[in-house]
Formats: C-alpha cells, structure tokens, sequence
C-alpha cells in the first residue's frame, strides 16, 4: 500500500515538472537557432515586393540570415540596403556603408516605408 | 527650359513633402488583458513604424503582430496562432486625424490633444471617436506622441475559449508611446 502511494507521488511530481515545463518554457532564442533562409538584404525585399503574400508566408516567423550595407544605424537597430530594418538583441557597433550579415526573425513587410522588419538581430560579421 | 522646370518642381514638393512627416521604426505599442489574481496577459510591440504629418495632424502606424512579446512564450505562441491569427493577420494598423492640430503649437510641454481615428486587429477595422493623446517637442526636435485606449476583444472576431475566458479580460487596454523624428 505504502509502495503504491510513492509509486503515485512520483508520479504526481513528474506530471508536475513537466507540466511546468511545458506553461513556462522558454523563449525561442533566434542567436542560437540555425538560419531557415540565408539571402541578401535587396534581394529579400524583391521577393517582397514581388509577391507580398507568398514571402510573408515563406519568411514570417523565420529565423533568416541576411547580408547587406548598413545604410543607417542607430544603438539598437541599423538598416541593411535601405531595405531590412533589424532591430538588435544587443547594443552593437557597426561601421556605416560596411557590408555586415546578420541573423534575426523576421517579423513581416512594413508598407508604410516599404522594408522588412526583423528583430532579435545579432550580427554574424 | 519647360522639361527641366517640371522635374525641378517635383523636387522641390516631394522635398517639402518630406519636411512635414516625422517617423519612427521603435514606436512602442502595448496591451494588457489582465485579469486580478490571474497570470499577467501583457504584451509589448516595440517595432512599430509611426508617421505624424505636421502639415495635417494625420498620424498612421504599422504594428507587425509577430512583433508582440510576452513575458510567458507559451502565451506568446498561444496568441500567434489562437487569437491574433499572425500568420494570416501580419500587420494591425492605428490611424487618425488630430483635431484642430497646430504644429506651431507643440512645445517641450505635453499637451493632450483629441483624435479620430480606426484600430484594424485580426482583419478587423474599428472605429476610435474623441480618444485623447499627449503630444509634445523636444529641445532637440523630437516629437513625443502618447496615449491609451480601451479595446473590445468582441469588436476584432476573436473568440475566447471558456476555459480561459475567466483568465482573460473582454476589453484590452493599449498604449502608445512614439518618438518622432523629422525625417
């Protein structure tokens, strides 16, 4: 009988782990993640352009390298090509009109100013 | 001579189009559903792209939806897929119209201001009637532009399953914080 109840505690306790485990996992980390897609900077915002729907669908939520020159910079964020504009993890020095790769998410097609966003950006090289 | 007047006038307006709109790409957006004694329903956006055109007082912002953070990644995923539908409604849009708006007006003191405007969420526009915003400038030509709104979830066509519809608040509160700069 004794046995029984440890049998069903432990049980209880591993549900509990894993069910804790599973409500307050972790986040993704896009740094760690390999890149879904590598591609340049102004041949991203082509597909786009050519074809919202289809590249949102393809890179939305994806982790993608791109290469491209920094045209404009600030502390967080810098933009590739005039086209991508990456938000960084982490406050990184870049060198205006250097030709950097970076890895970020891609979180969608900003029509307004017509680039693409992503966020969560490290810098490759 | 009447060729090259032409091009040079179109210059010249899309330079004085220029001149009148003041940007952002980091514009803040969050919204809380809370419910008290329950866990935090929060989510921050802090890659928005705001436009205020000064001419008018017209302003329009981007919000890319996957750009949502939460706390609790689960949550996060959960509102992706379940609620917003992000893959199918990248992008919610907040525009409007501040009325009686002076651009010689806005100085380093904030100052609220009424708006019209629309939220479009999940595919869905509403309407936003005399809702108040705080604008101001400052010393270095920054134009700060904040405020709140109630939103109801009934309003955007999302349901909420009942086992969670204790946990989750049927009107959102969102703010808006946007440092503009002249572009």
């Amino acid at each position: 009988m004794k046995k029984k109840l440890w049998i069903l505690l432990v049980l209880f306790a591993i549900l509990g782990v894993i069910g804790y485990n599973y409500v307050y996992q972790d986040h993704r980390n896009i740094s760690t993640e390999s890149a879904s897609y590598t591609v340049t900077a102004s041949e991203l915002i082509n597909q786009f352009q050519e074809n919202a729907t289809v590249s949102q669908e393809k890179y939305l939520n994806k982790t993608i390298q791109i290469t491209g020159t920094v045209t404009a910079k600030s502390d967080n964020a810098l933009t590739l090509d005039n086209a991508a504009f990456c938000s960084l993890s982490n406050a990184t020095k870049f060198a205006l009109n250097s030709t950097v790769t970076i890895k970020g998410r891609c979180i969608g097609y900003d029509d307004l100013l017509e680039e693409i966003k992503l966020d969560q950006c490290t810098l490759i090289n | 001579m009447k060729n090259i007047l032409l091009p040079l006038a179109l210059v010249f307006i899309s330079l004085s189009f220029a001149q009148d709109k003041y940007l952002t790409k980091t514009g803040t957006v969050t919204f809380e559903a809370s419910v008290p004694a329950f866990e935090e329903v929060k989510a921050k956006n802090e890659s928005t792209t705001a436009i205020l055109n000064t001419e008018n007082g017209e302003f329009a912002a981007l919000v890319l939806v996957k750009g949502f953070r939460f706390k609790n990644a689960l949550m996060e995923e959960h509102f992706n897929e379940n609620y917003a539908e992000s893959d199918d409604f990248p992008k919610a849009t907040f525009k409007g119209t501040i009325s009686n708006f002076s651009f010689e007006k806005i100085n380093n003191k904030p100052t609220s201001a009424t708006f019209n405007g629309s939220l479009t969420f999940h595919g869905k526009t509403k309407a936003i009637e005399n809702s108040t915003l705080n604008i101001s400038m400052s010393d270095d030509n920054e134009i700060q532009l904040s405020g709140d709104f109630m939103a109801d979830v009934s309003d955007f066509d999302i349901e909420i399953p009942s086992v969670v519809s204790k946990k989750l608040s049927k009107e959102v509160a969102v703010t808006y914080q946007f440092t503009l700069l002249k572009r």
